[in-house]
């Protein structure tokens, strides 16, 4: 095919609307350990919790919203070939999942903790990307979870720093105690609110 | 190999073509959207990647939301939807996810949340999954959705429309989005639809008819080709 002078635009976002098929979900969507439901959880690295709550403006919960992770593996690899190192990313590890918020607004992945990276924009600390999609939310909401106990690391993220450094610990999960004998982590997600409490997103 | 050659290259989006909010009497346009504009971030490789084989875990296979068993058939009109998944170099997007719901001939949805005095039709639940093939081509079953209005809205009505998720090759790349169907005269008047700002890409929402003459047995055809988000910076070879 020949390129085209000018790039395609890129279709129109809508919302998911409020009727997102329920049965769309499947046991084990939100684990990330699994490459499907019926596959072992990998075995590297270490597997955690990570929950919290989906909340809107008001404080009150984000009631039937969609998460989507993505992370890197337990060494920072991607199997995607844009990572120079993904003939070498955990082959057991899918590194994506969805859950689907309850009455609670309460969401929660399975997962590992992914490792770090270097990337061209500089030295990527461990974090999960997460997207909200939901009714009333036309363009998907994209922001990061990082970790505590990677406070130098975290200093220095890339992303991290392009938030205000008095907004960067809404981004910082907080520890959990444990939950099904793994660490838990907790990030709620303020999709609208107060200026010092509001989630910082990030541009799609 | 496509599959080993996904886009590298991600612009930011125009925003004449992606919707503005709020939007009148869907008050979840304000309730659930931040105050503060988005945070300009660089692309790292988080961004940039995506998960390249989900049909393990996202199993395609319910192409056909028409006839859900044998003998047993939806209420309405047959329609097949079909088209291609490209890139912004028109580029097919091999192997992505496409999923699709909609509401029943009636306009209601096969949903708890859908509480409409509207009649529910036993053989159509409405959603269905595929993936898109070595050249992105996509096609679903299936029959054409009802009008219905929108509660507490102040007599809005949505058009018939169908929902669409893609999970393609970034995640950069994903997309969400509605089809409308062409000559609806509720189309010019849909608030989700009139939430883009420019013309041409409240279009690109609508498919075409194809010619009853090039579908065969007693499907009513439609033709949508979706664009993804992503280019190569090296252009692909002649």
């Amino acid at each position: 095919m020949i390129r085209p002078n000018a790039p395609l635009p890129p279709t129109g976002w809508h919302t998911i609307g409020p009727f997102f098929p329920r049965s769309f979900f499947r046991e084990g969507d939100n684990d990330l350990t699994r490459i499907s439901a019926e596959a072992p959880p990998t075995t590297r690295g270490e597997h955690v919790l990570l929950r919290g709550r989906v909340l809107e403006q008001g404080g009150g919960p984000c009631v039937n919203a969609v998460l989507e992770a993505w992370q890197a593996d337990a060494s920072g690899r991607f199997r995607h070939p844009l990572d120079p190192g993904w003939r070498d990313a955990d082959p057991a590890f899918l590194g994506w999942g969805r859950a689907w918020t309850d009455a609670q607004g309460a969401y929660a992945f399975r997962t590992v903790l992914p490792g770090g990276y270097s990337d061209a924009a500089g030295p990527r600390a461990p974090h999960v990307d997460l997207a909200v999609i939901g009714s009333g939310i036309m363009r998907r909401l994209v922001t990061t979870l990082f970790f505590p106990g990677f406070a130098t690391a975290n200093a220095a993220d890339p992303v991290l720093r392009a938030v205000p450094e008095a907004l960067r610990h809404l981004l910082v999960a907080a520890p959990d105690g444990e939950a099904d004998g793994l660490p838990a982590f907790r990030l709620d997600l303020l999709l609208r609110g107060d200026a010092d409490a509001e989630t910082p997103f990030f541009e799609d | 190999m496509t599959r080993l050659d996904p886009p590298d290259l991600f612009a930011p989006y125009d925003e004449a073509g992606q919707p503005r909010v709020p939007i009148e009497g869907y008050p979840n346009t304000i309730r659930r959207n931040p105050s503060r504009p988005p945070f300009a971030r660089p692309y790292t490789l988080t961004a940039r990647t995506g998960p390249l084989d989900l049909a393990p875990k996202l199993r395609p296979g319910d192409d056909n939301l028409a006839v859900p068993a044998p003998g047993r058939i939806a209420i309405g009109q047959l329609i097949h939807i079909s088209g291609r998944v490209v890139d912004e170099d028109g580029r097919g997007v091999p192997g992505a996810v496409v999923e699709l719901w909609q509401a029943n001939a009636a306009g209601r949805y096969a949903h708890p949340a859908d509480t409409r005095d509207a009649p529910l039709d036993p053989d159509f639940l409405g959603n269905g999954r595929t993936r898109t093939d070595a050249d992105g081509r996509y096609a679903f079953f299936t029959i054409k959705p009802g009008a219905y209005p929108v509660p507490d809205s102040g007599r809005w009505w949505r058009p018939p429309h169908v929902h669409v998720s893609i999970l393609g090759p970034s995640t950069l790349s994903r997309l969400v989005t509605q089809m409308y169907f062409p000559g609806d005269p509720l189309n010019a008047h849909d608030r989700l639809l009139n939430s883009l700002p420019d013309a041409a890409a409240r279009l690109r929402l609508v498919a075409a008819q194809t010619p009853p003459a090039e579908v065969e047995g007693d499907w009513l055809g439609f033709g949508w080709d979706v664009v993804l988000r992503g280019r190569h910076a090296t252009p692909p070879a002649p």
